[in-house]
């Protein structure tokens, strides 16, 4: 829920980074934070487990600066992506404004994929949310990897709302702007 | 429950609203009040909050509070509202206001921790009072400040700012 505080000339938005165990959000939120420039980006914040698998969730500000005289401001979470942390994903989803689904292009992932997708659809639905009119977007990491699925072979299984899509190998830095610049101008547009 | 889409607070409310947190941090010698919407972000605060992150204390306190809710549900229990977090130098309460905003409470070993609770309950309610009227006036108000042109800008600024 975007917050729009008038008083201090302020707008808040939250962004969730959800997919798979491994499949790139934290990678997603450390290139963001390397890369993006430094008034712009604030601390990352992560609460992993001694094996650095996000726990919790990671979290990056970043500022935006003045829009019309008002400072927009972006939240940038990550889930937990292993199946176990279920519950934890529903706790950071909540109050969310848009969506980056990162998904996995390793063809032993698909169905892992496919899986996380239904859960986050059913979450997004008990909150009264319809992806389908909600700031989405799809990410197809790892596309640097020998063997990974083809895209229009993720696209035909994994966005069947037809929600912009994205090519991305976030350990190297491709695609991960692209995806952040789409979901950021989906959450203002939806203001 | 269905999420709000967008919130706007006024400067007429926030101005309600940090009285209600002002008035709380000194009646309960609290070292600060916060509050925050759910989704972790912070609306106001009142007290001697130094030079502590509260961008980062927010997302934490939701999360933590959000987490609690669920492990509530695991256990059956359905209307669960507050936490109280206590530590060796300061405690933290956090109040549920409404299913939209929490109240938070950081206060130290000096302060009882039954007043807090009393008080806090207290101020939640005249804050609900608060959500009330925001949610109310919200799409008004949002109109005001977000337009065609307002979004072409945030476009054109994101696209100058996050790029490789």
């Amino acid at each position: 829920m975007a917050l729009i505080n008038v008083a201090k000339r302020e707008i808040q938005c939250k962004i969730v980074y959800y997919g798979t165990g491994f499949c790139g959000k934290t990678t997603n939120l450390q290139y963001i934070h390397s890369h993006a420039p430094r008034p712009a980006r604030g601390d990352l914040l992560s609460i992993a487990t001694e094996s650095e698998r996000t726990l919790f969730f990671d979290f990056l500000p970043l500022d935006l600066g003045q829009v019309h005289g008002f400072r927009v401001r972006f939240a940038l979470y990550t889930v937990p992506g292993q199946v176990l942390y279920e519950r934890t994903r529903v706790a950071v989803l909540n109050g969310v404004d848009g969506i980056v689904f990162v998904a996995d292009s390793s063809p032993e992932k698909l169905e892992e994929n496919f899986q996380n997708l239904l859960e986050l659809e059913m979450n997004m639905r008990r909150m009264g949310r319809d992806l389908g009119s909600f700031p989405f977007i799809m990410q197809w990491n790892k596309r640097d990897l020998p063997g990974a699925v083809p895209i229009p072979t993720l696209d035909r299984y994994l966005n069947r709302r037809r929600a912009p899509a994205f090519a991305a190998s976030a350990l190297t830095g491709e695609g991960v702007f692209p995806t952040l610049r789409a979901i950021c101008k989906a959450v203002m547009g939806s203001l | 429950m269905e999420q709000l889409t967008n919130l706007v607070v006024s400067e007429g409310e926030l101005a309600n609203i940090a009285r209600v947190l002002g008035r709380l941090a000194l009646d309960t010698s609290a070292s600060y009040t916060i509050l925050l919407d759910k989704s972790g972000q912070l609306i106001a605060s009142q007290g001697q909050q130094g030079q502590r992150d509260l961008t980062a204390l927010g997302a934490l306190m939701a999360g933590a509070f959000s987490s609690s809710r669920q492990v509530a549900e695991i256990l059956g229990e359905h209307d669960f509202r507050s936490i109280l977090q206590q530590g060796v130098q300061e405690n933290i309460l956090s109040n549920l206001i409404g299913e939209q905003w929490l109240l938070v409470v950081v206060f130290d070993q000096q302060t009882h921790v039954g007043l807090v609770k009393v008080l806090a309950r207290k101020s939640g309610e005249e804050l609900e009072r608060v959500l009330d009227r925001v949610r109310h006036g919200a799409s008004e108000a949002r109109q005001q400040v977000v337009n065609v042109q307002f979004r072409s800008d945030a476009a054109s600024a994101i696209d100058s700012l996050f790029q490789d």
